[in-house]
């Protein structure tokens, strides 16, 4: 069987699995026996996925003629957002969300969106990726909060108008959407202000999508009303969406890096900073997750700052070490987000949850040895040989206060005593063995991944030279 | 004589010495840093309804830290003394895209280093057998934090010394949280605080030397050899400077200290007094004395001030205080004041000074918080105007804290005396003023001390202070290895030897171990070092 019949069997097998998942909840196929095993099965199907990703995905084809390219960026974006949907299925507590087969269908959507955007060959499968991520969040959000789903679509139609603005713009002005393409011409062009205007647009656009502070009004909120596994739609696969949209634009762009690297920069600064003293102000502990996941989205873009191929090697690096702990952090977390009295005793009562929260919130604050740490050290290393040791000491800035965060949170968990329910204000999420069996395999993936970085690195590198970066 | 062979660090062939040859492996480093990890990981999994097995529990980081002890004697005897070069290395490519590795070694002050760090790993266990609340977390927390520090010790890539110098604020943290006193919070922030603004300098300092060095290479062995401009060494060193002092710690950078020695639980009070702490004058040493000579010339007199304003704040603080825990805490500032003092000398005979002091200061450091601590709790109040008279109801304690005191002002037959000779020999010359300030400082903790002793301790006792104790035999114990260290590198620096032989009985001495890498750090000072006469 020839290899490349397979590339897209992955994007295939996501989206049927969400189709028949959709149509089976509102058509009433599944018998309450069926529904009891749906989440491990669609768990599978995202496992099996993963599976033919990283075993067919090595081969570089083009498909509907350059509008999706599998190299290695797509890859590696494709690998890491197909294990957070795999694990956050897992690991969710089904009883603390508000419909089975749209909870199961939509983590599938958004991955897709995401793999979409991952492997997009041009400007309009880029922004069509984000777009169909971005509405599987607002779906899940809409289940529990409808106000604050139009909120987030409303604040999405803006984001995504200045996002299309920005690259409408861009394909004036280079006369082509194909992202190759594009390269090529800005290499002979000339950076001018002209140019900066809509970038200034389009990352503001992607700035609101991936929920970077001061554009977290929208997102933010609606991450802290949804389920849980809203939430970590909107705060994980929403904003991995965000920022490979991003990560492939900086590599269009590297040619003329000034029109955009200074606002980018501030963005930056103000994420990593901003994130990290919000997540120390704040005491709910899903709110605490978002704006640890705020702050080290910032790290993300800082990465690209650096515009070269270590910068956006360690953003992508990055990058999957924050789409699995932010995706799956809130549902690991599940029903006990009310306060911070809800996660009291949490290390005694549900061992393996309580490890993973607590691993997820130390590796979105960047605390050793875990993912996000070596992500963030990556990146800082970037920022160090491309001169931005401002931006690097705010990001350090930003990553104590997240840390300092984060051990408030583990102080709940592990040392105070728990309470009863009645005191607690909700509910610990339900234990059965599908979840318990995600908690542990989220805690070995947040905890190898900084021990396996080499090859883990290794093929981000790849991804980054993918992009054209040399 | 000593001096003279520290100071000149000549190669000579070491005697044979007991565990020297009886076992290699190549991941000597790695199993003491990752056996504490993997006992953790046990003592986290393992079942325990009700607190059953608690005692299983400490018996696991009890023998852990055993084992840990056994690893080290035979890596000691096994060093190869005089070998300026780092020894047990291990090295695996690890981000190759960034060129970070698995490089693990150690040489002499290293090895000095690992030596204290094990023995405070199982004093702290012993100071600990007191917990009685969540044991298998507490011990969990220590055994990673012990390994972190061994990490930290025995790292030879900047990635790596990173990875585990802030590995050790977490746990930390969280044990002061859950274990610590009243005011615990308030000592878990500051330490956060500090030492997250200590890692933060040292990644800057790190990324900064990391592109000057052309960003191909984390190791040490490249980076800290690399030609950089004076400059850009300048801003490095000052980037160190700031790590070590948040972490030794050094005025103005030693907020935290009073809270969390004050706060902490006494195994805790001792870990961090004893090894981690000094992790920040190891540091310095690494990174400025040894890597960045014109930075530490230039910044040799701010390094001396520091010294100087640390130990005469420490002294000042320990006299008006009347909180016998926050008076150890005061304190155990000194050891790290006189170490900085060496190492701002720049003097082959003060360098050798401040790296015996990392043993003889951190063993001197974690006696005294941990003797106040003991005190405090067993005579059931902190104040010093509550306690008086308490040597005939408590003389094993006395007699600790006696020697606790003692050791801090470094007097003869303590391993304190010794570094602090070494030091002050070799600082005079070139550091004058530091020196003169740092002994005037020694004096007023000299007034501090006899009189807390005098009234503490001979005073009359008062009839309304609550009932008081004597040391348990578990405290009795930990001080008393403690004491025991001091007094045998103040009695046997070189190692005990066969009567009328230079064969050793059974360790070849602190400081033969520790002369081995010195004379490579001291190289680019010896110009300065006074020529000994004929």
């Amino acid at each position: 069987m020839n290899v490349k019949n397979l590339v897209l069997v992955p994007e295939a097998l996501v989206v049927a699995a969400a189709v028949v998942l959709l149509l089976g909840g509102r058509l009433g196929w599944f018998r309450s026996v069926t529904r009891r095993y749906l989440p491990a099965a669609t768990a599978a199907v995202a496992l099996v996925a993963l599976g033919v990703e990283l075993w067919a995905g090595a081969s570089l084809s083009t498909y509907f003629g350059g509008g999706l390219i599998q190299d290695r960026f797509a890859l590696f974006a494709k690998a890491a957002v197909l294990l957070a949907a795999a694990i956050v299925l897992a690991v969710a507590d089904w009883t603390a969300e508000d419909s089975l087969s749209i909870g199961l269908a939509m983590p599938l959507l958004a991955a897709f969106g995401v793999m979409v955007a991952a492997s997009a060959g041009d400007l309009v499968a880029l922004w069509a990726g984000l777009e169909l991520a971005a509405a599987a969040g607002v779906v899940m959000v809409s289940l529990r909060r409808p106000d604050l789903a139009l909120r987030l679509l409303v604040s999405g139609g803006v984001a995504s108008a200045l996002l299309l603005i920005g690259l409408a713009f861009l394909y004036a002005t280079v006369g082509t959407s194909d992202l190759t393409a594009m390269r090529d011409v800005l290499f002979s062009g000339a950076p001018t202000i002209a140019l900066a205007v809509p970038l200034f647009l389009a990352i503001s656009g992607l700035a609101v999508r991936a929920t970077l502070a001061p554009f977290h009004l929208a997102g933010i909120p609606a991450g802290l009303g949804a389920s849980p596994l809203g939430a970590g739609l909107v705060l994980g696969l929403v904003a991995a969406a965000a920022a490979v949209v991003a990560i492939k634009l900086a590599a269009v762009l590297t040619p003329i890096p000034t029109v955009y690297s200074s606002y980018l920069e501030v963005i930056a600064a103000v994420a990593m900073v901003g994130g990290g003293a919000a997540a120390l102000a704040v005491r709910s502990p899903r709110a605490r997750m978002a704006y640890l996941a705020a702050g080290q989205i910032g790290w993300v873009a800082a990465g690209l700052v650096s515009h070269h191929r270590a910068g956006l090697a360690g953003s992508l690096f990055l990058l999957g070490a924050f789409a699995v702990a932010a995706t799956c952090g809130p549902a690991v977390m599940g029903r006990a987000d009310g306060g911070e009295h809800a996660l009291a005793g949490m290390g005694a009562l549900r061992p393996a949850r309580a490890a993973g929260l607590a691993l997820a919130m130390l590796s979105l604050a960047g605390a050793p040895p875990l993912a996000g740490f070596f992500g963030e050290l990556t990146v800082g290393a970037a920022l160090a040989q491309s001169g931005h040791f401002g931006l690097l000491a705010l990001g350090i800035l930003g990553s104590l206060m997240s840390l300092a965060a984060a051990v408030g949170t583990l102080r709940l968990i592990y040392l105070q005593s728990p309470l009863e329910d009645a005191r607690r204000g909700a509910p610990l999420p339900v234990l059965t063995r599908l979840s318990s069996i995600g908690a542990v395999a989220f805690c070995f993936v947040i905890a190898a991944y900084g021990l396996l970085s080499n090859p883990i690195l290794g093929l981000a590198e790849q991804g980054a030279e993918a992009l054209g970066l040399r | 004589m000593i001096l003279l062979t520290i100071a000149a660090a000549s190669p000579t062939p070491a005697p044979t010495v007991p565990g020297a040859g009886i076992f290699t492996s190549p991941l000597l480093l790695s199993l003491l840093v990752w056996v504490p990890v993997a006992a953790a990981i046990a003592i986290a999994v393992l079942p325990n309804p009700r607190g059953r097995y608690d005692v299983l529990m400490k018996q696991i980081g009890f023998f852990t830290n055993l084992g840990l002890v056994f690893i080290l004697f035979i890596a000691y005897n096994q060093f190869e003394a005089f070998l300026p070069t780092a020894q047990y290395e291990e090295k695996v490519p690890w981000l190759q895209a960034i060129g970070a590795s698995y490089h693990l070694g150690v040489d002499g002050p290293g090895m000095v280093m690992l030596i204290l760090s094990g023995l405070i790993g199982i004093i702290s266990v012993l100071a600990s057998l007191g917990v009685r609340e969540r044991v298998r977390s507490y011990f969990c927390l220590l055994l990673l934090t012990q390994s972190a520090i061994n990490g930290a010790i025995v790292a030879r890539d900047m990635f790596v010394l990173i990875l585990f110098w802030s590995a050790a604020v977490v746990p930390i943290a969280i044990l002061i949280l859950g274990w610590g006193g009243p005011r615990r919070r308030a000592a878990a922030w500051r330490l956060v605080g500090y030492w997250g603004l200590g890692t933060g300098a040292l990644v800057i300092g790190t990324m900064t030397l990391y592109a000057a060095a052309g960003g191909s290479t984390f190791d040490m062995d490249v980076l800290l050899k690399a030609a950089i401009s004076p400059r850009i060494q300048v801003a490095i060193a000052l980037a160190m400077v700031v790590a070590a002092a948040t972490r030794l710690p050094l005025f103005p950078f030693h907020g935290w200290a009073r809270d969390v020695y004050a706060e902490s639980p006494i195994g805790v009070n001792v870990v961090v007094a004893g090894s981690a702490a000094r992790l920040g004058a190891y540091l310095l040493l690494r990174t400025v004395v040894a890597a960045e000579p014109a930075a530490a010339h230039l910044l040799s007199p701010l390094l001396a001030a520091l010294a100087a304003l640390t130990v005469g704040y420490a002294a000042l603080a320990a006299l008006r205080t009347v909180d016998v825990r926050q008076m150890g805490a005061y304190l155990s500032m000194i050891p790290g004041g006189i170490t900085m003092l060496g190492l701002a000398a720049l003097t082959p005979l003060a360098i050798a000074g401040s790296v015996l002091s990392l043993f003889t200061g951190g063993m001197a450091a974690a006696l005294i918080v941990g003797a106040c601590a003991t005190l405090s709790d067993r005579a059931q109040s902190r104040s010093l105007q509550v306690l008086s008279g308490l040597a005939p109801r408590m003389p094993i304690l006395a007699w600790l804290l006696t020697i606790a005191g003692l050791a801090v002002l470094g007097v003869p037959l303590l391993g304190t005396f010794l570094a602090e000779l070494l030091t002050f020999f070799g600082s005079f010359k070139n550091q004058p003023i530091g020196a003169f300030a740092v002994a005037a400082g020694l004096v007023v903790a000299a007034v501090a001390l006899a009189s807390v002793f005098r009234r503490v301790l001979f005073g009359s006792p008062n009839p309304d202070a609550p009932g008081v104790s004597d040391a348990s035999l578990g405290e009795t114990w930990y001080l008393s290895l403690l004491a025991g260290a001091l007094l045998w590198i103040g009695l046997f620096p070189s190692g005990p030897k066969l009567p009328g032989t230079d064969t050793p009985l059974f360790d070849q001495g602190l400081v033969n171990v520790m002369a081995a890498g010195i004379s490579d750090i001291a190289s680019p000072y010896t110009g300065a070092t006074p020529t000994p006469a004929p």
